[in-house]
Parts: structure tokens; C-alpha cells; sequence
């Protein structure tokens, strides 16, 4: 074949079209379905028109109601999380102990009893192991929860419901409603929400549902939430009242993400991302029951595989990372010392501190083990014993050990409420980002994507550290 | 059309049940390709799995399979690769969205494309497949959700449709497992030229328009003897599709 | 540490006040500066030619001191430029008037061509608001090459018209022509459609946007006075100030054509009634005409309202038995027939 001719084909059709004018497309369209009705009209028979859509129809009318719609998504949300945090607990605890205390000594036992050198041990064992496994205690059973609950409502058909009544706050904010559906993804995982924004259809909307699904609350940083808002906020209420107060903290942290996100969505809109709303339609498909069982077995399995394999690729480096800088000295300042040190006046304004902020650096690969780390470097600072030496990641057993320690480490209600919010407020993970940088294949966008929450992090932290200090 | 001598109990229903064996994510030494191809939400991933018995994610909302997966399944001897599309409504837009979908039906040249239809929403869903058949002439119907269609009192005449459209149709309920060896053994029949398809061609297209395609598609068809689908490309050409335009220069049809 | 939350909170909306004094969209220091870098002897000869071409196409005449009025550009400039567009035979002197050379026209032309195309672009793939499009349209003009140029255009199905329903002149400079009279000129029951609406200058527009008036519209001129120009169509009636009338171009519908009386709008849908679509309006554009077009909005087919969400918009709509929800400005665009009450 030939490139002239090509060309001269590709003229032709030019030609040919300006000749056809405007309404190409839509002659075609109206063809193409008129060839369909006639072809279903010969083959499809209907009995009765009416009976269709009855009790689907029924529940639409509610959940999308205008007294009900919005409580209804609200409580919905409520009662996932409740069950994700309440259900969480006891595997957790029972996970903790035995690989925390039952296989960690037994392998500490072990090498020494085939005599392996100091900092071997201690890297592989206290770094990588301890990492693992203390992701997967923490990690695993709200995931495992969390997600098959989630499925759950999506097999039944309640998200794009969702996505119908958020629209026109979307619509607001100069954004998609779909944008609706890809936000709750990321509350399970940021990066599964990134890859979900395919279905928004319009570059310059995506870009937005993008940039702002890091304002979802993924699964990587609900434990930490739940602890930090245990230990702090239940502790400031009467204690019949701890759960419920700490559990609203979790929940109001959440709905500040989405406040974020609508905030940021509406600003970006206005300047970088200029443009009139697009369209937006949306199918509404019809309840279906889902099968429980099924759903359940198939995310667990999910679920456990994805966070066995995060645990190992991310977080295993991440132990041994921080076993080496409290290890390796120069002068006499361990290199976590002296980053801390370094740190710790930045993190003064921001009402939280040197380790926290030294913890979050460490932790870009798995917003996970960031606990963990906090705990690990403040007995490193402050000398307090609790912990099991210099680089030695764990958790407390109990949540009053942590929060003594904690409190020992200089930490106070605002350096609780701070740390919630960065928790919530800062760069996404490291998978996201290159989640992020694959789907939008630019580098700008990739970085816009990553500094904006940890500047909003920043600013947020800040005024609430000075407002705070005012009175 | 092939001459295969069949074996008496090829077409009774349990030696399909043996025959099949899913391969999960092994796609090497493969004889033939299929395409799950079809509207948003109408069960693809579903079929998909039940046939590789893989774990694709499904969810009751369109737009829940965004990047194509891959599966295998052996049946009676040869070995099938299946790709797990998104759903699209169209194949005429550039959208972005149904990018993935549309460039695999059009190049990567799949042996057969299934088309899983939902059986209540039939009118709306035929739009999708009556553009794929000016693409390829290798195409199954999946009738899927057929429980769903009984429920709402909806009666479909296979063999008429099947007629119509001038391709197999296999009614199925895929989260049920209903319909599944049927649909394997069209497949297969289809992939080895047992069942030869005529598929329909659009036919209520404006005569300005047609007579514009013919005239472009009979300069395609000089420049691309081999090339089964020159009506759709003229209609993209049309439109001015840049991927079209592009694959023409580089030759991606030849 | 002498540290105080109040100055710290000081200096932080000390430096957030500067850089919003410097970056604020549109005059921002920042961006004033660099655009006052930005305009440069190429932008000012385009300019003219352009400007000359209007002039020409409209019958009318036009002298230096005109042209310089009609431009942003200081005179000198301007001057300065012209005595160069002569010596390059752009443009001559006859008597007081500049005309166009042949060359000039040619040039003109092709500018008018990439702001046109440009528009089309930016209407069907881009999110912009129509306010926009002039703009950014004038800014790319100067921009593209030939190359560019004509690969858009085959991008965009070589359109005969831009969104405003002007021509788009084609690579050899060949123009669709623009038939019709403008509607402040229209004798009461005339009946006709809308094929051109004037973007400039802004304020008309402004004013023609906020009645959501659609290009492609059938109309029926029901009043005509110095006061006001009524019309009808889509099923409401429009209310117009003469002069905001005298930008819409409408051309009369030929003897086949008959308006259709029951039109409307299918975001005036109510609740328990059944319509059919007639089709969807120009204004609906680009990919989300497609997907519209996708979707089975298409001529017959019939449409009810399924379901409202909390805030009255979306709203979802039942068509082809399936369950789709629209946003009030999309459903504005899709143009239905009333039919009977479904009595729920
Ligand atoms: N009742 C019934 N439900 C089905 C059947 N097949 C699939 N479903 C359900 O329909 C929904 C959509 O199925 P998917 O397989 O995710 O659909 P898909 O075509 O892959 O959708 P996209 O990936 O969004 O294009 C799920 O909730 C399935 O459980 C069926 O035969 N009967
Ligand atoms: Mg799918």
C-alpha cells in the first residue's frame, strides 16, 4: 500500500464529509437505532408493560427522597465504619499476640540459637518481620471488613444512587457526579479510586476526581485514626461516652475529607482547571440481592492477598529503613535522632513534632506502619523504656501503655487532633502516586497531585496550632 | 463451511460439561481469541469468570471493569484466550472512557466476539451490536440476565433474533451458571467455522451518508483487499476518527 | 523561645495576601506582566487583516483612524504596522480607505479559518464556557500553523459552521453561506430557526446567553416593536430587547418544513407525563451530543420521569426501559413532544 493513496483516501473523506454537512453523526445515530427497534419489535414480546421496576421503584422513591436521601447515605456510611471499627478489634488483638508476642520472641530465640550476628538480626527480625507483622494485625482485619461490607452495597446497586444524590454538589463544585463513585472506592484504597475515575468521560473532570481522591480516607489510615482518636479524644469524655465520642471524631474526620474534596474540587476549577460543567448522565441499574456468602469469601481472599503482597513489597523495606537510620550513627546522633532533631521546631507550628513528621517521611511507601513508627522513634527520643530498643518497631498491647508513652513524648489533645488531620491532609501513598502518574501520564499533574494535600496539611495543621495556642 | 466429523455425543450436554477446563490466568500456546464485549453492567466480568474461573470484580453500577483483563479456558482440545472488556455504549464516540473497549474489537482482532446483551434491555443494547457486526463477522449473542427478563414478563424469540441479526444466540443467566455450556460450545463452533455468521448491516442509514460511504469504502477496498469491515471505516473516516486515520497510515489493517 | 501564635498567624496572611495579590486569576501582577510581554508584531497584522475582512464582508468601508479605534492597539503601532502590510502588498490605500490585496484576503481568511475551527474545537471537546471561547479563540489564531490547522479540522469532521453558526472557511478558502435576517427585522408570525448568534460584542452576548437561547431553534416572531421583540419557541417565550435581537440570525423555514406547535423542552417534563423526543438541540455538542445520541435519546423515542434526586436536579428519566439520570442544562437541550397523561 501506498502513501499517497492513503492520503488521497483520507482527502477524499474529507471532502466527501463537508459535502454531508453537520448532522453525519446524528443521521447515523437515529439510523443505527431505528435498525434496532425493528429488530427487537420482531423478537421481544412483553406481557404486562406495567409490573416492572415495582419494588425497585419503591426503594428509589426513599433513598433518593428528598427527607431521606441524605440520612440514609449518612447512616449507611455510619454503620459500615461502626461495624469495620467495633469488628476490627478482636482479630486485631489476637493477631497482635501471636505474632508479636508469641512468633517474634520465638525467632529472636532462634537466631540467636544459631548464633547470627547482631545487626543481622536485628534488621531482618526487628525491621522487616516486626514491619510485616505488625501491618498485617492492624492492617488486615479492618480491611478484611471494611471491603467485603463495601461490596455488599455495590452488588445491590446503592452506589450509583449515591453518585444521583451528591450530583448536584458536584455539579457545584464544577465537577462529575460520578466523581461520587470514585470517591467511595477510595475509601477503601486510594489507588483502586484513581484507576475507577476511567468512568468519568471528561479529561478536565477526571483530572479533578483525580487530584481529590486523596481526600477519601483509605483503608491505610483508618486504624490510625481509631487509635490516636481512642486514646486522646475518648479520654477528654466521661468513659461511657469514650466509644461514641471517639468513633464521631473518626467519622467527622471523614466528612472533613469530604468537605476537602468539594472545597478542592471548587477551587481548582476556578483556576487551573478552568471549564463549564460537563454532562452528566448516569445509568440507574436495578437492585439486585447480592450473594452474600459468595461476596464475602471471594473480597476476604481479595483482600488478604492484595495486603500480604503490600505488606511484604512496602512495608518489609520500610522496617528495615527504619531499623537502619536509628542504627547507623554519625558522631554521636543516630540519623533518626538528628533528623528529629532537625524537624522538631517545623513540626512545634504545625502542633505536632519532629518524630511525627520524620514518621510520615518514612512511611510514603505505606501509610500503615505510621503508628507503628511514631512509637518506635518517640522511645528513641525521649529514652523512656517500653518499647524493645533502638529501632525496634512494635505496639504497645494496650491502648493506656500507648498513650502514656505517647504523653511522655511530649504529645497533648492538640497534637492528637493535628496528627488526625495530617493523617488525612497529606501526600498519598507511594503506590497512589504512581497509580496517579500511569493514569494521567504527566508528571505536573502527578506532582500537583501529591503537594497539594500535604500544603493543605500544612496550612490546616498550622492555623489550628496557632488558633488553638490563642486561647 | 469446515467438515469436521463430530462425534456422536459431542452436542449432549455432559460431555460439554467435561470438556471444558478453566485455565485462570495461563494464556500461552493459545488457538483462538474471544472478546467479551457489550453495554455497561450487563454481566461480562460474570461471564468471564464463570468461564476462567478467575475472580474479575463485578458490582451492580456501569463502568465497574475499567481496564481489560485476560483469562483462559480449554475446551475440547483447543485452548481460548478471553478478554474481559469495559462496558461501552457505542463504538461511534471518541470518548475516552470507551477507548480500551473500542480498540480492542478493532485491532486486536479477536476470533470471535461475544456480545453479552442484557435480555431487558434488548432495543438499547442492540445499538452496540449491530455496530460491532460491520466490524467482524465472528460474533456470539449472549442473551444474559434472562432471569431477570422472566421476571419482567419479557418473552424473546431466540430464533428469530438469531436469524435477524444473521449469528448464534445463547441464552444465559451467568451468576446462575445457567446457559454457560451452551454458550462455550457456540464459541467453539463459531471459532472453528462450524457455524458460519452473516451478520446483519445497517440498514436505515440516510442516502447522502450511504452514498457517500459507498463511494469511500470502494477506494478502502482497493487500497485493502483483505479487509472485512471497510463500511465501518469509511464510517469513521467520516467522522474524522484520528485513531482510524492513524491506523490507516501505519497500516495496522493490512 | 520567643515565639507568638498571633505573629505567626500574622506573617502567614502576610505572605497569603501577596501571593493572591500576585497570582489572582486574570490580574494577578504576575500574569499582567507576562502578558504584556506577550503582543507582538504578527499578533497586530492578523489583527488588522482580520478586522479589514469583517469590514469588507460587511459592505462597509474603513480608514486608518476607524481601525485604530477598533483595535486594542495603540496607534503608532498601528500606523507602523500598516506601512510595512503595505510594502509586503497586504493591503493598499484607496483614497482614505485600506482595502484588502488579494494576498491579504487569502491571509485573512486563514486567521478567520483557525479562530473558527478553534471555537468549533473548543465547543465540541473542551469543558470552556462559551464566554470563553471568543477569547481563547483570538489568542489562537496566531498560533497554529497550516499543518495544525488542517489536522483539526479533519479531527472535527470538517464542520461547515462554527458554534455560533458562522462558516468556517475551508483549506482553499471556499465559505458555506450564511442565508437569513436578523431578528429585530422579522414582520409578527414569521416562523423560522436560528442559525447565528453574534458573540460580540460581550455585553449582547451575556444577555443572549441568560435567556438560554439556542442556536437551531424553530422560532415564531410574536411581537415586533421599538420596545421589544417577543418570540416563541421550544415551547416559551422569549422576551428581547431590539438590539440584543438585531445579533440572532434567523433564517425562515422553507415550504416543507412546518414549526412544530407542541415543542418543548424536556426539562419542563412534569411528573406523570409521557413525551416523545423530536431530537436534541445544537447546543448540545460534541461528546456529550454523542453520548446523548448513545444513550437512545434519539428522534421517537418515548420518556418519562423516573425518579427526581433530593436537590430536584438530576433528574432520571426512563427511556428505552432503562433508568437515566440528566442534569437540568442537558435535559434543556433535548427537545421533546407532549403527549398524553400517563394518570399515575
Ligand atoms: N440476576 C442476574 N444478575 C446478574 C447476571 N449476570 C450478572 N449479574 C449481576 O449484574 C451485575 C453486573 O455484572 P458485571 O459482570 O460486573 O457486569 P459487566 O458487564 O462486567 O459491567 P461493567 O464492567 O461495568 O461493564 C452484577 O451485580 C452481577 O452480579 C445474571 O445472569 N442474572
Ligand atoms: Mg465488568
Amino acid at each position: 500500500m501506498n502513501k499517497d493513496e492513503i492520503e488521497n483516501l483520507i482527502t477524499l473523506s474529507s471532502d466527501l464529509r463537508w459535502k454531508i454537512g453537520d448532522d453525519f453523526h446524528d443521521s447515523l445515530a437515529e439510523g443505527i437505532y431505528a435498525d434496532a427497534s425493528e429488530i427487537s419489535n420482531a423478537s421481544v414480546s412483553k406481557d404486562n408493560e406495567k409490573k416492572k421496576f415495582r419494588l425497585d421503584a419503591k426503594i428509589d422513591r426513599i433513598v433518593t427522597s428528598k427527607t431521606w436521601g441524605f440520612p440514609i447515605m449518612f447512616l449507611v456510611l455510619a454503620l459500615i465504619l461502626w461495624i469495620t471499627i467495633i469488628g476490627a478489634n478482636y482479630p486485631s488483638a489476637m493477631l497482635a499476640d501471636v505474632l508479636l508476642d508469641i512468633v517474634h520472641p520465638f525467632l529472636k530465640g532462634l537466631a540467636a540459637g544459631i548464633g547470627m550476628p547482631w545487626w543481622l538480626d536485628g534488621f531482618l527480625i526487628d525491621g522487616v518481620y516486626l514491619a510485616v507483622a505488625w501491618v498485617i494485625a492492624v492492617m488486615l482485619p479492618p480491611m478484611a471488613i471494611f471491603f467485603p461490607l463495601f461490596t455488599l452495597l455495590e452488588d445491590f446497586g446503592y452506589l450509583p444512587r449515591v453518585a444521583f444524590n451528591m450530583d448536584y454538589l458536584f455539579k457545584k463544585s464544577g465537577a462529575h457526579g460520578k466523581q461520587a463513585l470514585t470517591m467511595s472506592m477510595g475509601f477503601g484504597c486510594n489507588a483502586a479510586g484513581v484507576v475507577a475515575t476511567r468512568i468519568i468521560d471528561s479529561p478536565r473532570e477526571r483530572l479533578i476526581a483525580i487530584i481529590t481522591n486523596n481526600f477519601s480516607l483509605c483503608n491505610g489510615r483508618w486504624p490510625t485514626q481509631i487509635l490516636i482518636a481512642t486514646i486522646f479524644i475518648g479520654a477528654v469524655v466521661p468513659s461511657s461516652l469514650s466509644t461514641v465520642a471517639s468513633m464521631s471524631a473518626v467519622i467527622g474526620i471523614a466528612i472533613l475529607g469530604i468537605f476537602f474534596m468539594f472545597l478542592t474540587s471548587w477551587a481548582l476549577t476556578k483556576t487551573v482547571l478552568k471549564g463549564e460543567v460537563s454532562t452528566f448522565n448516569l445509568e440507574l441499574p436495578p437492585y439486585r440481592p447480592p450473594r452474600v456468602l459468595k461476596t464475602i469469601y471471594t473480597s476476604l481472599i481479595d483482600r488478604t492477598l492484595i495486603v500480604l503482597w503490600r505488606a511484604i513489597v512496602f512495608a518489609a523495606p520500610a522496617g528495615a529503613v527504619i531499623w537502619l537510620i536509628s542504627n547507623i550513627y554519625i558522631g554521636n546522633e543516630s540519623i533518626a535522632a538528628w533528623t528529629i532533631d532537625s524537624l522538631d521546631s517545623f513540626g512545634f507550628l504545625l502542633g505536632l513534632n519532629g518524630v511525627i513528621l520524620l514518621a510520615y517521611i518514612v512511611a510514603i511507601p505505606a501509610n500503615e506502619i505510621v503508628i507503628p513508627t511514631i512509637l518506635m522513634l518517640t522511645v528513641l527520643v525521649t529514652g523512656v523504656t517500653g518499647g524493645e530498643g533502638a529501632g525496634v518497631m512494635f505496639e504497645l498491647d494496650s491502648v493506656n501503655a500507648t498513650g502514656d508513652l505517647l504523653r511522655s513524648g511530649g504529645w497533648t489533645l492538640l497534637t492528637a487532633v493535628n496528627l488526625m488531620l495530617f493523617s488525612l491532609l497529606h501526600n498519598p501513598c507511594s503506590t497512589t502516586i504512581y497509580t496517579i502518574y500511569k493514569e494521567t501520564n504527566s508528571l505536573k499533574w502527578t506532582t500537583v497531585a501529591t503537594l497539594l494535600p500535604v500544603i493543605m496539611g500544612f496550612v490546616v495543621t498550622f492555623l489550628v496550632a496557632q488558633i488553638w495556642r490563642l486561647f | 463451511m469446515e467438515n469436521k466429523v463430530n462425534s456422536a455425543c459431542e452436542t449432549c450436554p455432559q460431555f460439554n460439561a467435561k470438556g471444558l477446563k478453566k485455565l485462570g490466568v495461563h494464556t500461552d500456546n493459545i488457538d483462538y481469541v474471544v472478546a467479551l464485549a457489550g453495554n455497561p453492567n450487563t454481566g461480562k466480568s460474570t461471564v468471564f469468570n464463570a468461564l476462567t474461573g478467575l475472580r474479575q470484580h463485578t458490582g451492580n453500577w456501569p463502568g465497574k471493569t475499567v481496564v481489560r483483563a485476560e483469562g483462559a479456558f480449554e475446551y475440547n482440545d483447543s485452548k481460548f484466550k478471553l478478554v474481559d472488556l469495559p462496558g461501552t455504549y457505542s463504538l461511534l464516540s471518541t470518548s475516552q472512557d470507551e477507548e480500551v473497549a473500542r480498540d480492542f474489537i478493532l485491532f486486536g482482532k479477536p476470533n470471535v466476539t461475544v456480545i453479552v446483551v442484557d435480555a431487558s434491555r434488548l432495543e438499547r443494547n442492540l445499538n452496540l451490536v449491530l455496530q460491532i457486526l460491520e466490524i467482524t463477522d465472528k460474533a456470539v449473542l449472549c442473551l444474559n440476565l434472562m432471569d431477570e427478563a422472566k421476571r419482567n414478563n419479557i418473552k424473546i424469540d431466540e430464533r428469530t433474533l438469531s436469524r435477524d441479526l444473521g449469528i448464534p444466540v445463547v441464552p444465559t443467566s451467568a451468576r446462575f451458571n445457567e446457559g454457560i455450556p451452551d454458550l462455550i460450545q457456540t464459541i467453539s463452533e463459531v471459532a472453528s467455522g462450524k457455524i458460519i455468521c452473516k451478520p446483519h448491516r445497517i440498514k436505515n442509514v440516510p442516502k447522502k451518508i450511504e452514498d457517500a460511504v459507498e463511494k469511500l469504502s470502494t477506494e478502502i477496498k482497493k487500497q485493502f483487499p483483505t479487509i472485512p469491515n471497510s463500511r465501518w471505516i469509511a464510517f469513521r473516516l467520516l467522522e474524522g476518527d484520528n485513531r482510524i486515520i492513524k491506523a490507516l497510515k501505519t497500516g495496522e489493517f493490512a | 523561645m520567643n515565639y507568638n501564635p498571633t505573629y505567626a498567624l500574622l506573617i502567614f496572611f502576610g505572605l497569603v495576601l501577596i501571593s493572591y495579590l500576585l497570582f489572582r486569576p486574570k490580574s494577578g501582577w504576575f500574569w499582567v506582566i507576562k502578558n504584556n510581554l506577550k503582543s507582538n508584531e504578527k499578533i497586530v497584522i492578523e489583527d488588522v487583516l482580520k478586522q479589514l475582512y469583517h469590514t469588507e464582508n460587511a459592505g462597509k468601508d474603513m480608514n486608518l483612524h476607524q481601525l485604530s479605534n477598533s483595535l486594542k492597539f495603540d496607534e503608532r503601532t498601528i500606523v507602523d504596522v500598516i506601512k510595512k502590510m503595505t510594502i509586503i502588498e497586504l493591503l493598499t490605500f484607496d483614497g482614505e480607505n485600506l482595502k484588502l490585496t488579494d494576498s491579504g484576503r487569502d491571509y485573512a481568511l486563514r486567521i478567520v479559518r483557525v479562530h473558527r475551527l478553534w471555537e468549533k474545537y473548543l465547543a465540541e471537546k473542551t469543558g470552556f464556557d462559551k464566554m470563553e471561547w471568543h477569547d481563547r479563540a483570538e489568542d489562537m489564531e496566531h498560533k497554529l500553523s497550516h499543518e495544525e490547522t488542517d489536522l483539526l479540522a479533519t479531527h472535527l469532521g470538517n464542520p461547515q459552521y462554527d458554534p455560533h453558526g458562522d462558516p468556517i472557511p475551508t483549506k482553499l478558502g471556499k465559505v458555506a453561506d450564511l442565508e437569513g435576517e436578523f431578528l429585530s427585522s422579522l414582520k409578527v408570525g414569521s416562523v423560522g430557526r436560528i442559525v447565528h448568534i453574534e458573540d460580540e460584542p460581550d455585553v449582547i452576548y451575556k444577555q443572549i446567553l441568560a435567556e438560554k437561547i439556542h442556536i437551531g431553534s424553530q422560532i415564531r416572531v410574536i411581537e415586533n416593536n421599538k420596545e421589544r421583540v417577543v418570540f416563541y419557541a421550544e415551547g416559551q417565550e422569549f422576551v428581547l430587547a431590539p438590539i440584543v435581537a438585531a445579533n440572532i440570525t434567523i433564517t425562515l423555514l422553507e415550504k416543507e418544513e412546518s414549526l412544530e406547535e407542541n415543542m418543548a423542552r424536556l426539562s419542563s417534563l412534569k411528573d406523570n407525563e409521557e413525551a416523545s423526543i423530536i431530537g436534541i438541540s445544537k447546543e448540545s455538542r460534541g461528546d456529550s451530543r454523542r453520548r446523548l445520541l448513545d444513550l437512545g435519546f434519539v428522534r421517537g423515542a418515548k420518556i418519562s420521569i423516573d425518579l427526581e434526586s433530593p436537590f430536584g436536579n438530576p433528574i432520571a428519566y426512563l427511556i428505552k426501559g432503562t433508568s437515566i439520570a440528566l442534569r437540568h442544562d442537558q435535559a434543556s437541550k433535548i427537545l421533546i413532544k407532549k403527549g398524553i397523561e400517563n394518570g399515575k
